[in-house]
């Protein structure tokens, strides 16, 4: 079948519908025809941030099980597994942006919708933990479809265990940069999504709580085009900024910058 | 509808102001978030019980009957009713009153409106002041809570749940429907541990209640108030830090590997 082209060459653009040429989606991922930007995946997410080669993952693997035997569960675990080649739906890791230091915490989004469950919100945690022993700010780029469903409660206490944590870098003194990507909604938006000191956005980011398909189940209402957009977000002063892709790393080592926090050895 | 559900929903159910008045008998109402208004679900304000106790409460209910199911939105709180708590707790602060929730409230109000006015950061700045309150403070289940609107209540040193009261990370019916069908929204109850006692063998629910005790009311005033003397022989710092290792131990039965 030599005249068909190599599988995965031609993606149609989950906006427009029309098919892109993998070339055409170019560096940032932008569809050509309707300007969508693609979901990045949290490795091509942190290559796009932060300073080459800068990058130290913080913990290496984990392993999520299906403790409360959740029908279909273990079948969506080793697919998002074999998609993404990683084991979670976050990563975490050291880096430096423009020479300035930061913890930062990525969401992916294809891994089950970059849901927090027990794992996500151990190496969330863990990974504040780390930027409070070392003195460094943290960026958190969400994405994520909200609390993981198959974990039941156990997943839903994610959301105030990972608060708790928020409440010590605070005392710490330490900046919170969260950076609102496209999924970020329920327990994620609901929880340390807003609890940034800076909260900005990506331009084209869906933000909310509730979706809009569940919205217009419960109420039959006509949603503006804009509904939940991160630029309607910023109208209504719930974001400090909506930034566009290819101007992220800049904007994040401008805000560095300006607190100026090296980092280094706690004493005492 | 299944039938816990129904009972839970039910017109006739034990509802949030009907134990706040027994709980209280002079209380000071707080209303409004002060920017938004004021929201009918919610019962909230302070006053002192029959012992002199001082107390901070916060009710949530659905309403007895359509009119009043309407004006309470059926118990979906909205952003004004988070912010009004935030204030009645961020007030309870101030003044060293522990603070009690009761509730009975399906999820999240969906509604464009509550999106346009940040439902999140609302319900998550909630969660938060309750994790940091150097107060004790303890949430009573009275039917159904789920998801973080519910959270933002049950952040607390104490969960007392009636024995056939709900909590889950989301509705039973939004259980069945990530499951397409496979799952009748009854079967979805048993998937996973949201009833009092399955929350009680896991180390969430401390308390449960029969529900159907004659003595209901006065029985859960008692056990509150017993709650809050306990607690308050702890320091401001131990109550954030019990609060936090509660749900940290019950995390913590999930394996890491």
């Amino acid at each position: 079948m030599s005249h068909y082209p190599v599988a995965g060459t031609w993606t149609s653009c989950p906006a427009c519908g029309r098919h892109v040429h993998q070339s055409q989606w170019g560096r940032w991922q932008q569809c050509p025809y309707c300007h969508y930007w693609r979901r990045l995946p949290a490795v091509d997410r942190i290559t796009q941030l932060v300073d080459p080669g800068s990058f130290t993952a913080l913990t290496t693997t984990v392993q999520s099980q299906n403790r409360l035997d959740f029908p279909n569960y273990d079948e969506k675990l080793r697919q998002a597994k074999l998609k993404t080649a990683q084991t979670e739906a976050v990563i975490t890791g050291q880096a430096t942006f423009a020479k300035w230091p930061a913890i930062v915490i990525v969401m992916d989004s294809y891994f089950m919708m970059g849901t927090l469950n027990t794992s996500v919100t151990r190496l969330i945690i863990a990974a504040m933990q780390q930027a409070r022993k070392q003195k460094l700010p943290v960026i958190i780029v969400t994405a994520s479809g909200g609390a993981r469903m198959q974990e039941g409660l156990y997943a839903l206490v994610g959301m105030n265990l990972i608060l708790a944590e928020v409440a010590r870098l605070a005392a710490a003194k330490l900046p919170l940069i969260t950076v609102l990507t496209d999924p970020t909604m329920g327990g994620v938006s609901a929880s340390f999504a807003f609890k940034g000191d800076v909260v900005i956005a990506e331009a084209g980011a869906t933000i909310g709580f509730a979706g809009a398909r569940v919205i217009q189940q419960t109420m039959p209402t006509t949603l503006p085009a804009d509904f939940q957009s991160a630029a309607s977000l910023l109208a209504h002063g719930q974001l400090d900024a909506v930034v566009l892709r290819p101007e992220l790393r800049a904007y994040l080592s401008q805000v560095l910058a300006t607190y100026q926090l090296s980092g280094g050895p706690t004493h005492g | 509808m299944d039938e816990r559900l129904r009972r839970l929903r039910a017109a006739d159910r034990i509802s949030a102001p009907t134990v706040i008045k027994a709980l209280l008998p002079t209380m000071i109402r707080q209303r409004g978030d002060r920017v938004l208004g004021d929201d009918q679900a919610l019962t909230a304000g302070f006053g002192r019980t029959a012992q002199q106790q001082a107390l901070a409460v916060l009710g949530v209910d659905r309403g007895h009957d359509l009119a009043t199911r309407r004006q309470k939105n059926g118990g979906a709180l909205t952003v004004a009713g988070y912010r009004t708590a935030l204030r009645v707790v961020n007030h309870a602060e101030k003044f060293g009153m522990p603070v009690i929730s009761l509730i009975n409230m399906p999820g999240a109000d969906a509604s464009p409106k509550s999106e346009r006015y940040g439902q999140s950061q609302a319900i998550a700045d909630l969660i938060a002041a309750m994790g940091q309150l150097t107060v004790p403070n303890l949430v009573v289940f009275l039917g159904e809570g789920h998801s973080g609107g519910a959270l933002a209540f049950a952040n607390a040193n104490v969960m007392m749940m009636l024995d056939d009261s709900l909590f889950n990370v989301a509705s039973p019916e939004a259980v069945a429907a990530i499951l397409h069908g496979q799952q009748t929204v009854s079967d979805a109850i048993d998937l996973l541990p949201m009833t009092a006692d399955q929350l009680k063998k896991r180390g969430l629910a401390d308390d449960v209640i029969d529900h159907t005790r004659p003595d209901l009311v006065a029985l859960l005033c008692q056990q509150i108030l017993t709650r809050v003397t306990d607690l308050q022989g702890l320091s401001g710092t131990a109550l954030i830090a019990q609060r936090e290792a509660k749900f940290q131990t019950f995390m913590d039965w999930w394996p890491v590997q």
